[in-house]
């Protein structure tokens, strides 16, 4: 099945392909450029940490960290490394594992068809040994070690553990040294076989590209898969969270906070239209202009790293403040100041519509960015979603929706304040 | 694509690129002089205040209402260190008109902004806004507190303040905490005055849409500054020291940082740009397969080049007990290259990579902006194409040459405190 998608507010458009394999191919050919980005994902990440099989009677319950293990042992053929086959072509190879999806990436602007043919050859070909996962231990291990040094993650997953009583979510995503001590071969290969089947993956790509030639590609290298009815399950989740506030001393020199409500968890079309609403609150508690910000900003509280981010995915959904200050406490007490404010006196019309022609802008922006579009339509379909939906959402969203989102999601109780502060000199 | 540059002015340049795949423009006044340590922090200040506010939109509040009602323009300031230079600009971008829902002039109405922060600052009397300086300075002093936020950047400037001790490089290029702390209302409003003056002076656009206002809003600008640049030199070696120094620092880390600054007196640029790739730059380069893969040494490992003070630089996160280890290993890594144990693999495997990025150059507005202003400070303007060329006529024997020009000139150690 071939469709081709387009987007009435900007004239941009793409093609969508339901391949006989039971991959789903979005090809974006972009005139004028000279780059190619090609995303091979599949929807796996540090959360699907208990699955099952249709034919499987047991759920099996897999280390924390092994999305992102197998990420990294997917890069060794059986007879060579992956990188050795694109050094020989010029294209940058790369990966990444999320919370809840695992991409395999290259970038190039010569070869593309030679280099499309690495990415759909390596990725369907796992080859595991013990030897190699032992090997893997250490550089993953010094991998942990380097995020631990990383403030902006420990306020994250220190905010995170505060919020989610049993959600994966609030676990590293590569891990512990002790989780991934216990991965084997075994498991590896268990988890290959109920994610990386091609019924739940995506390939995106975009830029100088022909999508005959990339389809002819992806009939020569795709092998066709069952789809053997994989079922992801998460641990019971209470909408209350484990507490609302935790202090860690660092050495950092600036202090930083993390402030995320948690949200009640929405998915598909829903989590968009969500996603959209809540990153317009996230406009107006942040808003340069607001006497709020302002006040903030002349008493030295906050400084421009005072920003908002909207973070969902499958069973979690928070919308965050974050930033540098020293006055985190004060800050809390603003933001929810100007949330009752917000609640009890409506939204501004006026500055609803300035958010969303900025908003509207970035859009129409990614999609002038290959690697962007890359990116967009291979989120949008693991998110079953189409890659211009975003935008056209984005035109429907009216100011009462955000108050509802505001009313209804934003309350005290479920706000968490994360710091990490300052050690004293 | 279309590309011109004209001199508008006594050392100002004007770059224009017309390309019509983009949706969106980007205008960039770079500014460049001699980096002083006493007036860093001055002119990183004047230059954050003009993108802030401006005569017209008097407040942060204000001009950021008006951006946003212009479809999320921005307007930034930016200061950044080349060698012993300061760079400092302000940079703005906003989305095509056609693109615009109802019909708004949002070039129009970011060139009257543009110019306004660029030319009439909110100034009075010699110096800017109290209130806006005071917020700047206490950007600053965030800025300056943050920097050991982030472990692998607060080791690679220490690595630069112990390689290029007593050169302007070892400075950072917005001053420190007790520069900041001098600096006053009046003090930053003459460092802006004195860049305008003094600075030589690049502006790019790169857009779809050709726009003649560019241009002569630039010229009526620059028109009533007095202008008396000062040369700026943009090559400035750094003199190796006599014995490799090791200056290593304890830090509540997990991870230690090893940062090696190597010196070269060669002007071979291709050839030791090439020789960075090979060394530490990919994911099969000596470094990544031998320091991380074969041996597990590290998690990163990598190196970069600066011609401009004719330095290699190495740095890697590595565990305490392995970092004498991995010395050994980078530096016996560099010793295959000095005796020409690159093999032909590594040379294609190289000029494919440095094809590839360099063909990437004009998809991005910044890039292609980056790209035009870095060959003017080499001294030579040319294509992507013709630089690749250049790298295409590298031997094997220039690369050696290459790696055996480099001597270690220093250490810098990020070590944990608690596994002493």
């Amino acid at each position: 099945m071939k469709e081709i998608l387009s987007s009435s507010h900007t004239g941009d458009s793409c093609i969508h392909v339901k391949h006989k394999s039971g991959l789903d191919i979005y090809i974006a050919e972009m005139n004028g450029f000279s780059s190619i980005e090609a995303i091979f994902g599949t929807k796996y990440g540090s959360v699907n940490t208990m699955f099952r099989n249709r034919d499987d009677k047991e759920y099996t319950v897999v280390p924390e960290g092994i999305a992102h293990f197998l990420e990294h042992k997917l890069f060794e053929n059986e007879d060579c490394e992956v990188f050795e086959l694109y050094a020989k072509t010029g294209a940058s190879g790369n990966a990444y594992t999320s919370f809840d999806k695992t991409c395999y990436t290259f970038s190039c602007s010569k070869n593309y068809q030679e280099n499309l043919k690495i990415l759909l050859d390596f990725v369907q070909k796992p080859f595991f040994t013990q030897e190699s996962v032992d090997k893997e231990l250490g550089i993953i291990g010094q991998e942990i070690q380097m995020t631990n040094d990383n403030p902006e993650w420990r306020v994250m997953f220190n905010m995170l553990g505060c919020m989610y009583h049993a959600h994966p979510v609030r676990i590293d995503i590569a891990g512990t040294q002790e989780s991934i001590a216990q991965i084997t071969p075994e498991l590896l290969y268990k988890c290959y076989d109920s994610f990386y089947n091609l019924n739940n993956m995506v390939l995106s790509i975009a830029g100088n590209v022909k999508a005959d030639e990339v389809l002819a590609i992806c009939d020569e290298y795709l092998r066709p898969c069952e789809d053997k009815g994989l079922e992801m399950v998460f641990p019971e989740e209470p909408d209350n969270i484990v507490k609302r506030e935790i202090r860690e001393k660092e050495n950092v020199g600036a202090s930083i906070f993390n402030l995320g409500w948690k949200c009640r968890p929405a998915s598909g079309m829903d989590r968009l239209k969500k996603n959209i609403a809540a990153a317009m609150a996230g406009e107006f508690l942040t808003d340069v202009s607001s006497e709020m910000y302002q006040k903030m900003l002349m008493e030295g509280i906050i400084n421009s790293t005072f920003a908002y981010e909207v973070f969902s995915g499958d069973g979690f959904f928070s919308l965050i403040i974050s930033g540098e200050s020293e006055e985190s406490d004060s800050i809390r007490e603003n933001v929810i100041r100007e949330v009752k404010r917000f609640i009890s006196e409506g939204i501004p019309e006026k500055d609803f519509r300035r958010f969303q022609k900025g908003m509207y802008a970035g859009l129409v922006r990614e999609l002038n960015n290959v690697e962007m579009v890359a990116t967009v339509m291979s989120g949008a379909h693991m998110d079953g979603l189409s890659p211009f939906d975003t935008i056209d959402r984005l035109a429907e969203l009216t100011p009462q929706d955000v108050l509802d989102f505001m009313s209804s999601e934003l309350s005290d109780d479920k706000l968490v304040l994360s710091v990490i502060e300052r050690m004293a000199e | 694509m279309k590309y011109d540059r004209i001199e508008i002015g006594d050392k100002i340049g004007m770059t224009t690129i017309i390309d019509e795949k983009f949706k969106s423009s980007l205008l960039t006044v770079r500014f460049i002089i001699p980096l002083d340590k006493k007036s860093t922090s001055d002119n990183a200040i004047g230059f954050s205040i003009l993108s802030d506010a401006n005569s017209q939109h008097k407040t942060i509040a204000e001009l950021s209402e008006v951006l946003s009602e212009l479809y999320g323009s921005s307007i930034s300031s930016f200061t950044r260190k080349r060698g012993d230079l300061q760079i400092l600009g302000i940079t703005s971008s906003w989305l095509s008109n056609r693109y615009a829902i109802y019909g708004e002039d949002i070039q129009g109405g970011m060139l009257k902004i543009f110019s306004d922060c660029l030319f009439s600052p909110n100034a009075a009397d010699g110096a800017f806004d109290d209130e806006l300086f005071t917020i700047e300075q206490k950007e600053l002093f965030d800025r300056i507190e943050a920097e050991l936020n982030s472990k692998r950047s607060y080791a690679f400037a220490r690595a630069a303040a112990v390689a290029f001790r007593d050169e302007p490089a070892a400075n950072y290029s917005y001053g420190t905490r007790e520069t900041a702390e001098a600096s006053t209302a009046a003090s930053a409003y003459a460092a802006y005055r004195h860049i305008l003056e003094t600075a030589v002076i690049e502006a790019s656009y790169v857009s779809a849409d050709p726009d003649p206002k560019i241009e002569e809003m630039l010229r009526k600008g620059f028109a009533a500054v007095e202008r008396h640049p000062l040369p700026v030199q943009f090559i400035s070696r750094s003199p190796l020291k006599p014995e490799p120094e090791t200056v290593s620092e304890d830090f509540d880390v997990r991870q230690c940082k090893m940062v090696l600054t190597l010196k070269t007196p060669s002007e071979d640029i291709y050839a030791m740009k090439l020789l960075s790739i090979i060394l530490g730059e990919t994911a099969t380069s000596k470094l990544f397969r031998n320091v991380r893969e074969k041996l597990s040494l590290c998690y990163y490992c990598s190196c970069s080049v600066s011609m401009t003070k004719g330095t290699l630089i190495i740095d890697s996160g590595v565990e305490r007990s392995n970092i004498e280890k991995a010395k050994a290993e980078i530096l016996a890594q560099l010793d295959e290259a000095c005796r020409g144990e690159i093999t032909d693999e590594e040379i294609n495997s190289a000029l494919l990579y440095t094809d590839n990025a360099l063909c990437q150059i004009g998809d991005t507005m910044s890039s292609y902006s980056g790209w035009y202003f870095e060959r003017l400070c080499d001294g030579e303007v040319l294509t992507p194409q013709e630089i690749f060329s250049r790298y295409s006529s590298v031997t094997r024997e220039r690369l050696t040459e290459a790696a055996k020009s480099l001597k270690l000139d220093s250490v810098y150690l990020m070590l944990d405190k608690e596994a002493k």
